[in-house]
């Protein structure tokens, strides 16, 4: 007997604006994590993605019918939503933006258990990253994020961010460039 | 692409890779509660909406035919369970029978009351036993809205 297909994104929403709990069930279990790492490797802050993620998809529950296929991907309309609300809430934060938490409660952290040397540089390595990207002007951020975290290719990079093409790529050779000079600043610093 | 590059978009790539990948449990429980209270706020709003234009269609036709059965419009500051208004002539007054959903809304401070016909089958909705012999003949209900117009209760004029 064959399998039902799993519904397309556009059947689900179509559901979801008629009440459908289990379309809503299933459009979040699929698309969470995307959204969600994206607000976590913005804001460094496990708590800010929880709350952005779900700002997210309340926004999904009450405007599922005004999803346009026409004008982009579930992903980049989603994308979109979750990037307004954490460039809001950085516009807010900004004179109090904590990189470190001394707890290691409410940031990015690793959670692998560190049992050899090896390990321990590389995740030292990955935490030193990590703060490089999160100290980049958010312009950086998102393309860093969107492109190398994220791996969107340019086109859809672009469809989120409003932008042209050969602007991402402008910025993400920035971004880059700006993130390899404060991984070598850190190894100086090392050493 | 030279040999930093390289180390780069690999120590991206870990990093991508590292950390929690998804939401934790809560932030789907606390969507699916507030899914489900909008559903429920929506077939309180659909019950109103639809018992309105009962009401109106009802209304007009009495305008237009006999005015023996005018729909009675009453206001109260009282509780649901609580709420007597007293039949006319040949009429016998009951309690309200709560509507589905409508123990999640706010409490009734300022109600009001409408007279209005429905078929006999839209008692099922609240647990009667209805036959589908006659279920389409009219039968006048008092509805009980609360001061945001959503349905709380219905009783059913004998």
């Amino acid at each position: 007997m064959l399998e039902s297909p799993s519904p397309s994104d556009r059947d689900l929403l179509r559901r979801i604006a008629n009440r459908d709990e289990g379309a809503f069930l299933t459009f979040y279990r699929r698309h969470q994590g995307l959204v969600y790492r994206f607000a976590l490797q913005m804001s460094g802050k496990a708590e800010h993605a929880e709350e952005v993620t779900q700002d997210v998809f309340m926004q999904v529950m009450g405007s599922a019918k005004q999803y346009d296929a026409g004008r982009g991907s579930v992903a980049a309309f989603l994308i979109g939503i979750a990037r307004n609300l954490v460039l809001r809430s950085l516009e807010r934060d900004r004179p109090y933006v904590v990189l470190e938490d001394p707890d290691g409660e409410n940031t990015w952290r690793m959670v692998s258990e560190q049992d050899a040397l090896d390990d321990l540089t590389r995740q030292e390595r990955i935490e030193s990253l990590r703060k490089a990207v999160l100290a980049l002007p958010p312009a950086y951020r998102e393309v860093v994020v969107l492109c190398d975290l994220q791996e969107m290719d340019y086109a859809e990079a672009a469809d989120v961010l409003g932008c042209a093409m050969g602007t991402i790529r402008s910025r993400l050779h920035r971004a880059r460039a700006l993130l390899m000079e404060k991984m070598r600043a850190n190894e100086r610093v090392v050493v | 692409m030279n040999e930093n590059d390289r180390e780069l978009l690999e120590g991206l790539r870990s990093l991508a890779a590292d950390g929690q990948q998804g939401a934790p449990l809560r932030v789907e429980e606390r969507l699916l509660a507030e899914f489900q209270r909008r559903t429920r706020v929506r077939r309180a709003a659909f019950w109103s909406s639809g018992i309105a234009a009962i009401a109106a269609t009802l209304t007009v036709m009495m305008f237009l035919g006999s005015k023996q059965h005018a729909p009675v419009i009453a206001q109260t500051g009282m509780e649901a369970n609580m709420i007597e208004v007293p039949g006319s002539q040949g009429e016998t007054a009951m309690s309200f029978y709560p509507l589905p959903e409508a123990s999640e809304l706010p409490p009734v401070e300022n109600a009001t009351i409408v007279r209005v016909a429905l078929p006999v089958s839209s008692l099922r909705s609240i647990g009667f036993q209805v036959s589908d012999e006659g279920a389409n003949e009219p039968v006048e209900a008092d509805v009980l809205l609360g001061q945001d117009g959503l349905a709380r209760g219905v009783r059913f004029v004998e």
